[in-house]
Protein backbone atom coordinates (compact mmCIF):
# COMPACT_ATOMS: atom_id res chain seq x y z
CA UNK A 1 0.00 0.00 0.00
CA UNK A 2 1.86 3.09 -1.37
CA UNK A 3 -0.24 5.46 0.82
CA UNK A 4 0.73 3.66 4.55
CA UNK A 5 1.79 6.69 6.30
CA UNK A 6 4.72 6.97 7.80
CA UNK A 7 7.09 9.09 9.97
CA UNK A 8 10.30 10.81 8.53
CA UNK A 9 13.21 12.24 10.20
CA UNK A 10 16.24 14.52 9.21
CA UNK A 11 19.88 13.64 10.70
CA UNK A 12 20.80 16.91 11.36
CA UNK A 13 24.79 15.70 11.03
CA UNK A 14 24.12 14.92 7.43
CA UNK A 15 21.80 17.83 6.60
CA UNK A 16 23.26 20.67 3.89
CA UNK A 17 20.46 22.44 4.03
CA UNK A 18 19.59 22.67 0.29
CA UNK A 19 16.11 22.94 0.88
CA UNK A 20 14.53 20.48 -0.94
CA UNK A 21 12.68 19.08 1.48
CA UNK A 22 10.92 22.28 2.61
CA UNK A 23 10.21 22.59 -1.38
CA UNK A 24 8.66 19.52 -1.49
CA UNK A 25 6.94 18.87 2.02
CA UNK A 26 6.53 22.80 3.78
CA UNK A 27 4.03 21.27 5.82
CA UNK A 28 6.46 18.92 7.24
CA UNK A 29 9.96 20.31 6.96
CA UNK A 30 10.94 23.75 7.67
CA UNK A 31 14.97 24.98 7.21
CA UNK A 32 16.21 27.01 9.66
CA UNK A 33 17.60 30.15 8.36
CA UNK A 34 20.17 30.89 10.76
CA UNK A 35 21.93 27.30 11.22
CA UNK A 36 20.91 26.20 7.76
CA UNK A 37 20.04 22.59 9.15
CA UNK A 38 16.34 21.16 8.45
CA UNK A 39 13.97 19.93 10.94
CA UNK A 40 10.40 18.27 10.91
CA UNK A 41 7.76 20.87 11.86
CA UNK A 42 4.94 18.78 11.89
CA UNK A 43 4.32 15.20 13.31
CA UNK A 44 6.81 13.99 10.52
CA UNK A 45 3.69 11.93 8.78
CA UNK A 46 3.49 11.26 5.29
CA UNK A 47 2.01 8.76 3.05
CA UNK A 48 5.03 6.32 1.97
CA UNK A 49 4.61 7.20 -1.73
CA UNK A 50 5.72 10.81 -1.38
CA UNK A 51 7.53 10.09 1.66
CA UNK A 52 10.24 7.64 -0.77
CA UNK A 53 10.25 10.45 -3.26
CA UNK A 54 11.36 13.29 -0.10
CA UNK A 55 14.07 10.54 0.89
CA UNK A 56 14.99 10.00 -2.69
CA UNK A 57 15.86 13.55 -3.64
CA UNK A 58 17.37 15.22 -0.86
CA UNK A 59 20.88 16.00 -1.73
CA UNK A 60 22.71 15.06 1.56
CA UNK A 61 20.94 11.49 2.08
CA UNK A 62 19.80 12.93 5.57
CA UNK A 63 16.17 11.79 5.09
CA UNK A 64 14.86 8.38 6.66
CA UNK A 65 11.48 7.07 6.90
CA UNK A 66 11.90 5.64 11.08
CA UNK A 67 8.43 4.08 11.65
CA UNK A 68 6.05 2.53 9.17
CA UNK A 69 2.17 1.62 9.37
CA UNK A 70 1.04 4.24 11.36
CA UNK A 71 -2.53 4.87 9.37
CA UNK A 72 -4.14 4.45 13.39
CA UNK A 73 -2.35 7.77 14.25
CA UNK A 74 -4.02 9.79 11.27
CA UNK B 1 24.11 -2.94 -23.30
CA UNK B 2 25.13 -3.67 -19.42
CA UNK B 3 28.65 -3.84 -19.25
CA UNK B 4 31.35 -5.42 -16.86
CA UNK B 5 34.76 -5.29 -16.18
CA UNK B 6 35.89 -8.13 -18.77
CA UNK B 7 34.25 -6.08 -21.92
CA UNK B 8 36.85 -5.15 -24.11
CA UNK B 9 38.14 -2.12 -22.95
CA UNK B 10 36.24 1.31 -23.83
CA UNK B 11 39.38 2.84 -25.66
CA UNK B 12 38.75 0.28 -28.87
CA UNK B 13 35.30 1.76 -28.90
CA UNK B 14 35.31 5.14 -30.90
CA UNK B 15 34.68 7.81 -28.62
CA UNK B 16 32.37 10.55 -30.19
CA UNK B 17 34.03 14.42 -29.27
CA UNK B 18 31.79 16.23 -27.03
CA UNK B 19 34.73 18.66 -25.79
CA UNK B 20 35.40 20.83 -28.74
CA UNK B 21 33.84 23.68 -27.86
CA UNK B 22 32.65 24.98 -31.99
CA UNK B 23 30.17 21.85 -31.54
CA UNK B 24 28.47 24.01 -29.27
CA UNK B 25 28.31 27.12 -31.76
CA UNK B 26 25.19 24.59 -33.02
CA UNK B 27 24.04 23.61 -29.63
CA UNK B 28 24.74 21.06 -26.88
CA UNK B 29 25.62 17.66 -29.60
CA UNK B 30 22.87 15.59 -28.27
CA UNK B 31 23.41 13.07 -31.04
CA UNK B 32 27.05 12.60 -29.63
CA UNK B 33 25.79 12.39 -25.99
CA UNK B 34 23.41 9.99 -26.55
CA UNK B 35 26.34 7.70 -28.27
CA UNK B 36 28.31 8.36 -25.50
CA UNK B 37 24.87 7.23 -22.68
CA UNK B 38 24.45 3.95 -24.94
CA UNK B 39 27.88 2.45 -24.43
CA UNK B 40 27.98 0.13 -21.53
CA UNK B 41 30.10 1.37 -18.61
CA UNK B 42 31.62 5.12 -18.72
CA UNK B 43 33.64 5.95 -21.92
CA UNK B 44 36.79 7.08 -21.88
CA UNK B 45 36.91 11.07 -23.36
CA UNK B 46 40.51 11.87 -24.67
CA UNK B 47 41.43 15.40 -23.39
CA UNK B 48 44.30 17.71 -24.05
CA UNK B 49 47.41 14.96 -22.76
CA UNK B 50 45.36 12.74 -21.14
CA UNK B 51 41.57 12.09 -20.86
CA UNK B 52 38.77 11.72 -18.29
CA UNK B 53 35.81 9.42 -17.81
CA UNK B 54 32.07 10.55 -19.53
CA UNK B 55 29.44 10.02 -17.03
CA UNK B 56 26.65 10.45 -19.11
CA UNK B 57 23.86 8.88 -17.79
CA UNK B 58 21.47 10.22 -15.03
CA UNK B 59 21.84 7.15 -12.04
CA UNK B 60 25.91 7.43 -12.67
CA UNK B 61 25.79 11.42 -12.75
CA UNK B 62 23.43 11.53 -9.59
CA UNK B 63 26.30 8.62 -7.58
CA UNK B 64 28.82 10.65 -8.33
CA UNK B 65 27.74 13.89 -7.20
CA UNK B 66 26.47 12.14 -4.01
CA UNK B 67 29.91 10.14 -2.84
CA UNK B 68 32.10 13.18 -2.68
CA UNK B 69 34.13 11.40 -0.24
CA UNK B 70 34.94 9.12 -3.60
CA UNK B 71 34.80 12.15 -5.85
CA UNK B 72 36.24 15.16 -4.63
CA UNK B 73 35.79 19.07 -5.71
CA UNK B 74 38.79 20.21 -4.01
CA UNK B 75 42.15 18.22 -6.43
CA UNK B 76 43.13 19.60 -9.25
CA UNK B 77 39.82 21.64 -10.89
CA UNK B 78 36.09 21.60 -11.11
CA UNK B 79 36.21 22.18 -14.85
CA UNK B 80 38.44 19.92 -17.22
CA UNK B 81 41.83 20.99 -17.49
CA UNK B 82 44.25 20.64 -14.22
CA UNK B 83 44.84 23.94 -12.77
CA UNK B 84 48.55 24.23 -11.05
CA UNK B 85 48.59 24.13 -7.15
CA UNK B 86 49.37 28.13 -6.59
CA UNK B 87 46.79 28.85 -8.90
CA UNK B 88 44.10 26.33 -8.13
CA UNK B 89 44.69 28.01 -4.65
CA UNK B 90 44.02 31.66 -5.46
CA UNK B 91 40.82 30.61 -7.54
CA UNK B 92 39.08 28.29 -4.69
CA UNK B 93 35.95 28.95 -4.29
CA UNK B 94 32.93 27.05 -2.71
CA UNK B 95 32.54 25.10 -5.70
CA UNK B 96 36.08 23.47 -5.31
CA UNK B 97 36.50 22.26 -2.06
CA UNK B 98 35.32 19.70 -0.26
CA UNK B 99 34.29 18.42 3.24
CA UNK B 100 35.09 20.30 5.64
CA UNK B 101 36.10 23.29 4.51
CA UNK B 102 32.90 23.15 2.05
CA UNK B 103 30.29 22.42 4.89
CA UNK B 104 31.69 26.14 6.78
CA UNK B 105 32.01 28.09 3.49
CA UNK B 106 28.45 26.39 2.87
CA UNK B 107 26.84 27.56 6.17
CA UNK B 108 28.75 31.04 6.08
CA UNK B 109 26.36 32.19 2.90
CA UNK B 110 23.52 29.35 2.97
CA UNK B 111 21.06 31.01 5.27
CA UNK B 112 20.55 33.98 2.19
CA UNK B 113 19.64 31.57 0.22
CA UNK B 114 16.97 29.46 1.73
CA UNK B 115 13.51 28.95 0.00
CA UNK B 116 12.07 31.74 2.65
CA UNK B 117 14.61 33.94 2.53
CA UNK B 118 14.55 34.04 -1.44
CA UNK B 119 10.41 34.27 -1.08
CA UNK B 120 11.44 38.24 0.82
CA UNK B 121 13.18 38.56 -2.60
CA UNK B 122 9.68 38.08 -4.91
CA UNK B 123 8.88 41.57 -4.84
CA UNK B 124 12.27 42.92 -5.89
CA UNK B 125 12.63 40.10 -8.70
CA UNK B 126 9.09 41.32 -10.20
CA UNK B 127 9.53 44.70 -10.45
CA UNK B 128 12.64 44.40 -12.43
CA UNK B 129 10.73 42.06 -14.33
CA UNK B 130 8.08 44.08 -15.20
CA UNK B 131 10.04 46.98 -16.08
CA UNK B 132 12.13 44.78 -18.60
CA UNK B 133 8.95 42.83 -20.13
CA UNK B 134 7.29 46.37 -20.27
CA UNK B 135 9.98 47.93 -22.55
CA UNK B 136 10.28 44.78 -24.76
CA UNK B 137 6.54 44.85 -25.45
CA UNK B 138 6.54 48.90 -26.19
CA UNK B 139 9.64 48.14 -28.34
CA UNK B 140 8.04 45.62 -30.33
CA UNK B 141 10.74 43.20 -29.37
CA UNK B 142 14.78 42.76 -30.02
CA UNK B 143 16.91 40.90 -28.68
CA UNK B 144 15.94 39.25 -26.05
CA UNK B 145 19.04 38.70 -24.07
CA UNK B 146 20.02 42.15 -24.01
CA UNK B 147 16.37 43.81 -23.36
CA UNK B 148 15.17 40.86 -20.56
CA UNK B 149 17.44 37.42 -20.14
CA UNK B 150 20.91 39.41 -19.14
CA UNK B 151 19.32 42.53 -17.08
CA UNK B 152 17.19 40.86 -14.64
CA UNK B 153 19.33 38.14 -13.07
CA UNK B 154 22.25 40.79 -12.85
CA UNK B 155 19.70 43.50 -11.24
CA UNK B 156 18.21 41.08 -8.74
CA UNK B 157 21.81 40.00 -7.73
CA UNK B 158 23.09 43.39 -7.56
CA UNK B 159 20.18 44.46 -5.65
CA UNK B 160 20.77 41.49 -3.23
CA UNK B 161 24.33 42.13 -3.19
CA UNK B 162 23.73 45.85 -1.98
CA UNK B 163 25.80 47.40 -5.18
CA UNK B 164 24.45 50.81 -5.36
CA UNK B 165 22.56 51.32 -8.50
CA UNK B 166 25.09 53.69 -10.01
CA UNK B 167 27.73 51.05 -10.17
CA UNK B 168 25.54 48.31 -11.47
CA UNK B 169 26.60 49.71 -15.51
CA UNK B 170 30.33 48.88 -14.14
CA UNK B 171 29.20 45.54 -12.82
CA UNK B 172 27.64 44.09 -15.57
CA UNK B 173 30.05 45.06 -17.69
CA UNK B 174 32.81 43.23 -15.72
CA UNK B 175 30.39 40.37 -15.31
CA UNK B 176 29.83 40.00 -19.22
CA UNK B 177 33.84 40.16 -19.71
CA UNK B 178 33.80 36.81 -17.74
CA UNK B 179 31.35 35.36 -19.53
CA UNK B 180 33.24 35.41 -22.25
CA UNK B 181 36.79 34.30 -20.23
CA UNK B 182 34.69 30.85 -20.40
CA UNK B 183 34.96 30.69 -23.98
CA UNK B 184 38.18 30.98 -25.14
CA UNK B 185 38.52 34.16 -26.67
CA UNK B 186 39.57 37.22 -24.30
CA UNK B 187 38.43 41.06 -25.66
CA UNK B 188 40.46 43.04 -22.99
CA UNK B 189 44.44 43.13 -22.56
CA UNK B 190 46.00 41.19 -19.30
CA UNK B 191 46.53 44.55 -17.77
CA UNK B 192 42.70 45.88 -17.91
CA UNK B 193 41.61 47.44 -14.53
CA UNK B 194 44.93 48.21 -13.77
CA UNK B 195 45.48 44.46 -13.06
CA UNK B 196 49.20 43.23 -12.47
CA UNK B 197 48.05 39.57 -11.02
CA UNK B 198 49.34 36.78 -13.66
CA UNK B 199 46.09 35.72 -15.34
CA UNK B 200 46.19 32.02 -14.43
CA UNK B 201 45.60 33.32 -10.39
CA UNK B 202 42.55 34.86 -11.96
CA UNK B 203 39.21 32.96 -11.99
CA UNK B 204 38.39 32.60 -15.56
CA UNK B 205 42.03 34.11 -16.44
CA UNK B 206 39.90 37.13 -16.92
CA UNK B 207 41.76 40.59 -15.85
CA UNK B 208 37.92 41.23 -14.92
CA UNK B 209 38.31 39.02 -11.75
CA UNK B 210 41.03 41.12 -10.84
CA UNK B 211 39.00 44.27 -11.15
CA UNK B 212 35.70 42.66 -9.50
CA UNK B 213 37.43 41.16 -6.29
CA UNK B 214 38.92 44.74 -5.92
CA UNK B 215 35.36 46.30 -5.81
CA UNK B 216 34.03 43.27 -3.71
CA UNK B 217 36.75 44.37 -1.51
CA UNK B 218 36.25 48.07 -1.71
CA UNK B 219 32.57 46.81 -0.60
CA UNK B 220 33.39 44.79 2.78
CA UNK B 221 35.54 47.31 4.07
CA UNK B 222 32.63 49.91 3.71
CA UNK B 223 29.83 47.03 5.31
CA UNK B 224 32.35 46.28 7.95
CA UNK B 225 31.72 49.94 9.59
CA UNK B 226 28.35 51.03 8.17
CA UNK B 227 26.26 47.38 7.87
CA UNK B 228 23.04 47.27 5.50
CA UNK B 229 20.18 44.34 5.38
CA UNK B 230 21.94 42.69 2.10
CA UNK B 231 23.96 39.72 1.58
CA UNK B 232 27.78 41.81 1.32
CA UNK B 233 26.70 42.78 5.48
CA UNK B 234 25.73 39.25 5.73
CA UNK B 235 29.23 37.73 4.32
CA UNK B 236 31.23 40.17 6.15
CA UNK B 237 29.06 39.32 9.65
CA UNK B 238 28.71 35.49 8.94
CA UNK B 239 30.03 33.71 11.66
CA UNK B 240 29.98 29.58 11.94
CA UNK B 241 31.60 28.16 14.96
CA UNK B 242 33.19 30.77 15.55
CA UNK B 243 35.12 31.25 12.18
CA UNK B 244 34.42 33.61 9.63
CA UNK B 245 35.43 34.11 5.80
CA UNK B 246 39.07 34.39 5.24
CA UNK B 247 40.46 37.07 2.72
CA UNK B 248 40.49 35.09 0.18
CA UNK B 249 37.77 32.89 0.52
CA UNK B 250 35.43 36.36 0.90
CA UNK B 251 36.67 37.68 -2.72
CA UNK B 252 35.86 34.05 -4.55
CA UNK B 253 32.59 34.23 -3.16
CA UNK B 254 31.87 37.46 -3.83
CA UNK B 255 33.17 36.83 -7.09
CA UNK B 256 31.15 34.03 -7.33
CA UNK B 257 28.02 35.38 -6.96
CA UNK B 258 28.51 38.13 -9.18
CA UNK B 259 29.41 35.50 -11.73
CA UNK B 260 26.87 32.68 -11.33
CA UNK B 261 24.03 35.34 -10.08
CA UNK B 262 23.92 36.52 -13.98
CA UNK B 263 25.44 34.17 -16.51
CA UNK B 264 23.61 31.19 -15.66
CA UNK B 265 20.01 32.52 -14.80
CA UNK B 266 20.66 34.19 -17.96
CA UNK B 267 20.96 31.36 -19.54
CA UNK B 268 17.97 29.66 -18.73
CA UNK B 269 15.65 32.55 -19.46
CA UNK B 270 17.11 32.37 -22.90
CA UNK B 271 16.52 29.08 -23.70
CA UNK B 272 13.01 29.14 -21.86
CA UNK B 273 12.32 31.79 -23.84
CA UNK B 274 13.19 30.02 -27.53
CA UNK B 275 11.62 26.74 -25.89
CA UNK B 276 8.29 28.94 -25.35
CA UNK B 277 8.14 30.31 -28.96
CA UNK B 278 8.85 27.10 -30.38
CA UNK B 279 6.30 25.39 -28.61
CA UNK B 280 3.35 27.88 -28.72
CA UNK B 281 0.97 24.92 -27.91
CA UNK B 282 2.97 24.67 -24.76
CA UNK B 283 2.98 28.00 -23.63
CA UNK B 284 -0.93 27.63 -24.24
CA UNK B 285 -1.24 25.05 -21.79
CA UNK B 286 0.25 27.72 -19.35
CA UNK B 287 -1.79 30.54 -20.32
CA UNK B 288 -4.88 28.36 -19.88
CA UNK B 289 -4.13 26.77 -16.72
CA UNK B 290 -1.22 29.34 -14.39
CA UNK B 291 -0.72 26.75 -11.98
CA UNK B 292 1.23 25.09 -14.55
CA UNK B 293 4.15 27.42 -14.16
CA UNK B 294 5.41 25.74 -11.05
CA UNK B 295 6.01 22.81 -13.84
CA UNK B 296 6.81 24.41 -16.50
CA UNK B 297 10.06 26.39 -14.38
CA UNK B 298 11.62 23.07 -13.60
CA UNK B 299 10.54 22.46 -17.34
CA UNK B 300 12.87 25.61 -18.28
CA UNK B 301 15.31 24.42 -15.95
CA UNK B 302 15.67 20.96 -17.77
CA UNK B 303 16.03 22.11 -21.07
CA UNK B 304 18.16 25.05 -20.37
CA UNK B 305 20.82 23.51 -18.49
CA UNK B 306 23.03 26.32 -18.19
CA UNK B 307 26.13 24.63 -16.77
CA UNK B 308 26.63 21.54 -18.89
CA UNK B 309 29.16 19.86 -17.06
CA UNK B 310 31.31 19.40 -13.85
CA UNK B 311 34.15 17.81 -13.28
CA UNK B 312 35.35 15.21 -10.18
CA UNK B 313 38.52 13.41 -9.26
CA UNK B 314 38.29 10.27 -7.93
CA UNK B 315 39.83 10.38 -4.40
CA UNK B 316 40.57 6.57 -4.73
CA UNK B 317 40.46 3.43 -7.06
CA UNK B 318 37.03 2.99 -7.17
CA UNK B 319 34.27 1.30 -9.64
CA UNK B 320 31.12 2.45 -11.59
CA UNK B 321 28.69 1.01 -13.82
CA UNK B 322 31.20 -1.74 -14.52
CA UNK B 323 34.22 0.27 -15.17
CA UNK B 324 37.24 0.91 -13.20
CA UNK B 325 38.15 4.04 -12.00
CA UNK B 326 42.05 4.71 -10.88
CA UNK B 327 42.59 7.43 -8.14
CA UNK B 328 43.37 10.54 -9.95
CA UNK B 329 41.10 10.30 -12.84
CA UNK B 330 38.70 12.91 -14.05
CA UNK B 331 35.20 11.58 -13.72
CA UNK B 332 33.40 14.52 -15.94
CA UNK B 333 29.40 14.47 -15.21
CA UNK B 334 27.47 15.76 -18.41
CA UNK B 335 24.66 17.43 -17.14
CA UNK B 336 23.36 18.04 -20.26
CA UNK B 337 23.21 14.50 -21.01
CA UNK B 338 21.53 12.99 -17.71
CA UNK B 339 18.78 15.46 -18.51
CA UNK B 340 17.73 14.11 -21.62
CA UNK B 341 18.44 10.38 -20.57
CA UNK B 342 15.59 8.04 -21.77
CA UNK B 343 16.10 5.77 -18.65
CA UNK B 344 14.27 8.57 -17.09
CA UNK B 345 12.58 11.24 -18.76
CA UNK B 346 9.89 10.18 -21.45
CA UNK B 347 10.19 11.40 -24.57
CA UNK B 348 13.04 13.44 -23.78
CA UNK B 349 13.60 15.65 -26.29
CA UNK B 350 9.62 16.90 -26.43
CA UNK B 351 9.52 20.11 -23.94
CA UNK B 352 6.54 19.88 -22.04
CA UNK B 353 5.46 22.29 -19.22
CA UNK B 354 3.13 19.36 -17.16
CA UNK B 355 6.33 17.18 -17.03
CA UNK B 356 5.26 15.13 -13.73
CA UNK B 357 8.44 14.17 -11.42
CA UNK B 358 11.17 16.15 -13.39
CA UNK B 359 14.81 15.28 -11.78
CA UNK B 360 16.51 17.45 -13.54
CA UNK B 361 20.37 18.32 -13.00
CA UNK B 362 20.10 21.80 -13.57
CA UNK B 363 20.91 22.52 -10.61
CA UNK B 364 23.56 19.80 -10.48
CA UNK B 365 23.12 15.97 -9.38
CA UNK B 366 22.29 16.31 -5.63
CA UNK B 367 25.09 15.97 -2.74
CA UNK B 368 26.55 19.06 -0.80
CA UNK B 369 27.32 20.58 -3.92
CA UNK B 370 24.03 21.22 -5.29
CA UNK B 371 23.34 24.69 -6.16
CA UNK B 372 23.40 27.27 -3.74
CA UNK B 373 20.83 29.40 -5.92
CA UNK B 374 18.60 27.33 -6.88
CA UNK B 375 15.73 28.74 -5.63
CA UNK B 376 16.67 32.24 -6.63
CA UNK B 377 17.14 31.04 -10.06
CA UNK B 378 13.53 29.14 -9.92
CA UNK B 379 11.79 32.42 -8.57
CA UNK B 380 13.70 34.26 -11.31
CA UNK B 381 11.88 31.65 -14.01
CA UNK B 382 8.91 31.60 -12.26
CA UNK B 383 8.47 35.56 -11.96
CA UNK B 384 9.01 35.65 -15.21
CA UNK B 385 6.44 33.35 -16.57
CA UNK B 386 3.58 35.17 -14.48
CA UNK B 387 4.25 38.11 -15.95
CA UNK B 388 4.32 36.85 -19.83
CA UNK B 389 1.08 34.85 -18.54
CA UNK B 390 -0.60 38.51 -16.86
CA UNK B 391 0.09 39.61 -20.27
CA UNK B 392 -0.79 36.84 -22.19
CA UNK B 393 2.27 37.49 -24.03
CA UNK B 394 3.52 34.91 -26.46
CA UNK B 395 6.74 35.11 -28.28
CA UNK B 396 7.61 34.54 -31.60
CA UNK B 397 11.39 34.10 -32.54
CA UNK B 398 13.32 36.44 -35.36
CA UNK B 399 16.47 35.59 -35.67
CA UNK B 400 18.89 32.46 -35.21
CA UNK B 401 20.20 32.30 -31.53
CA UNK B 402 24.15 33.47 -31.54
CA UNK B 403 25.35 30.91 -28.59
CA UNK B 404 28.33 30.52 -27.29
CA UNK B 405 31.67 28.48 -28.15
CA UNK B 406 31.63 26.91 -24.74
CA UNK B 407 31.75 23.20 -23.48
CA UNK B 408 30.96 24.47 -20.26
CA UNK B 409 28.34 27.15 -19.99
CA UNK B 410 25.07 26.84 -22.59
CA UNK B 411 25.20 30.81 -23.12
CA UNK B 412 23.15 32.20 -26.09
CA UNK B 413 24.80 35.57 -26.46
CA UNK B 414 21.83 36.80 -28.62
CA UNK B 415 18.54 35.92 -29.96
CA UNK B 416 15.92 37.84 -31.63
CA UNK B 417 12.21 37.56 -30.29
CA UNK B 418 9.07 39.46 -30.62
CA UNK B 419 5.67 39.89 -28.65
CA UNK B 420 2.65 38.24 -30.68
CA UNK B 421 -0.29 39.04 -28.32
CA UNK B 422 -3.08 36.36 -29.65
CA UNK B 423 -6.04 36.89 -27.07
Amino acid sequence: MSDNLVRVAVDQELCIGGGICEMLEPEVFELDDDVVISSVISNGLLPRNRAEVVVDRCPGQAIAIVEENLDKER
Amino acid sequence: MRSTVDMAPSAVVETPNVTDPSLYLQGIPHGRLAQLRAIGGLAWHPYEDGGFWAVTRHAEARYVSRNPELFSSAIGHTNLWDLEADALEARRSLIDTDAPDHTRLRRLVAGAFTPKNIRRWEQVVREITIELLDEFVVQGGGDWVDMVAAPMPIQVILTMLGVPIEDSNYLVELSNYLVEGTGDAQSIPPDAFGNTTELRLLPFNSPASHALFEYGEGMRQQRRHDPQDDLVSHLVQAEYEGERFSLSEYRNMFHLLVFAGNETTRTALSHGAMALAANPHEWRRVLDDPSMIESATEEILRWATPVMHMRRTATTDTELAGTEIAEGDKVVMWYASANRDEAVFEDPFRFDVGRADNEHFAFGGGGPHLCLGAFLARLEVTVLLEEMAKRSLCLEQTTEPVRARSNFVHGVLSVGMQPRSDR
